[in-house]
């Protein structure tokens, strides 16, 4: 589903990501951990080219989004992004915010996306909150909605971005039960995370990122079980 | 005579004699029409303006910096030029014989300068996680700008926004040099007549009128932008 080649990614002079080449299934459930500054947010930001590759090639659907005139428009609407920060739009209702873009994008008529927002809204348990704005919800719900938003365009692929980091702890059991089950719906997903527990729990692989590079990668058994890297190691005896 | 008598004396010649009232309304539609055509250029020049700087700011080269170069030196000049200086070049370039349109056009342009400053800063006020979100759902450059990213910023200058228009208002006062009998020209030529300041304090009154009208404007628009505030 998503094939990356050689990745790598320049700020200034610092090299955030040096050369990574990874291939993600249909299906698959990917977790990203590592110390921040490792690079794996920068990672996931690449996937839809949110930060442009300074080199190397990313593939999805077969279809390579790197080469020239690729309509990346096109492409972002068959990839859902979470963002750590929910990133809601303030001025328009909880509903809008979910239909602004599928009507805007003609992917679907105005009752069509609005019912179909009804329903999302319904299965979160927001659907009272559909005509109020964004800062009546708590952090939780705003990523809920925010989760919600990404799936009304019917992704083929979710990327989460740290979609618990900014959370009160007694929000991040929400999330988290959103995340999972749209996991078991058989979601293909990238997630970026801290959480180790979730991440051993929801992911069938997990990847394991330092300076720029996925040092080391597993299922999530194997990988907390019997971490073979030295720097996993560190790493995994200050966050369990 | 009473002090009564005197004041009305010195209205009624103000306003009433030889159909003086006739010449403020003259003055007040020439304000009025120097400054909505003036504010209506300087929003579009201002708007223009503002997305060409910001878009610039977000490329690494190519003509996008040449022309946020060429807004910028225009901002600059026309910041650091007085508003008199800028409407006589103006007024002596031969193709304005009348005042009139030259003081719309150089208000305009002189206006436009502001505004674009003041859009530039709400735009720069607006999270850049709202455009990478708008961006992310598929939304193009421009919808994203459009639904997203100005609606946002443009409640969040509008009392910059008044201030300026406020200011430009008041500024059109001196149109005057360049010819134009605008509400303080028409006012300081009957102040001659009547020997007294009494058309100064009604000119200064029916700015003040105006003013308020926007000011009151104003209100109503932040009202009705500030919906998703309330919580």
């Amino acid at each position: 589903m998503i094939e990356v080649k050689d990745l790598r990614k320049d700020f200034g002079g610092l090299h955030v990501l040096q050369g990574i080449t990874e291939r993600i299934a249909q299906g698959e459930k990917v977790a990203v951990i590592g110390p921040s500054g490792s690079g794996k947010s920068t990672f996931l930001r690449c996937l839809n080219l949110l930060e442009v590759p300074t080199g190397g090639q990313i593939w999805f659907d077969g279809q390579e989004i790197t080469a020239k005139g690729c309509d990346i428009d096109k492409v972002r609407q068959r990839m859902g992004m979470v963002f750590q920060h929910f990133n809601l739009f303030p001025h328009l209702t909880i509903l809008e915010n979910i239909t602004l873009a599928p009507t805007h994008l003609k992917l679907q008529s105005a009752d069509q996306a609005k019912e179909k927002a009804r329903e999302l809204l319904t299965r979160i348990g927001l659907i009272d909150k559909a005509d109020t704005y964004p800062n009546m919800l708590s952090g939780g719900q705003k990523q809920r909605v925010a989760i919600v938003r990404a799936l009304a365009m019917n992704p083929k692929v979710m990327l989460f971005d740290e979609p618990t980091s900014a959370l009160d702890p007694e929000m991040v059991g929400e999330v988290l039960d959103l995340i999972r089950e749209v996991a078991e719906e058989g979601m293909t997903m990238v997630i970026v995370t801290h959480e180790m527990g979730f991440a051993k729990e929801v992911a069938n692989r997990v990847m394991f990122m330092d300076e720029g590079v996925i040092v080391e990668q597993n299922a999530p058994a194997e990988l907390f079980g019997n971490p073979q890297n030295e720097r996993l190691q560190g790493f995994l005896s200050k966050v369990l | 005579m009473t002090g009564l008598e005197k004041l009305w004396q010195d209205i009624s010649g103000a306003l009433l004699r030889e159909n003086r009232w006739q010449l403020y309304l003259e003055g007040l539609r020439n304000t009025l029409v120097i400054a909505a055509l003036a504010c209506l250029i300087g929003i579009v020049i201002g708007l223009v303006v503002a997305l060409i700087k910001y878009i610039a700011s977000t490329k690494k080269s190519g003509p996008w910096k040449v022309a946020g170069a060429i807004c910028t030196a225009y901002t600059t000049v026309i910041r650091g030029t007085p508003i008199i200086v800028q409407l006589l070049i103006l007024y002596n370039l031969s193709y304005f014989t009348d005042g009139l349109y030259a003081s719309i056009i150089g208000f305009g342009i002189n206006s436009g300068a502001y505004v674009a400053e003041i859009f530039r800063s709400g735009l720069n006020s607006i999270d850049i996680g709202q455009r990478e979100a708008g961006r992310s759902l598929g939304l193009g450059q421009w919808p994203t700008m459009r639904l997203i990213v100005l609606p946002q910023a443009i409640k969040n200058t509008l009392p910059a926004l008044f201030n300026e228009f406020i200011a430009l208002l008041k500024e059109t006062s001196v149109a005057g040099y360049i010819a134009v009998r605008d509400l303080t020209k028409v006012a300081d030529g009957i102040r001659g007549r009547t020997f007294n300041s009494v058309p100064l304090y009604l000119a200064a009154a029916l700015y003040l009128i105006m003013v308020a009208g926007l000011a009151a404007l104003q209100k109503r628009m932040e009202k009705r932008l500030a919906r998703s505030d309330r919580s």
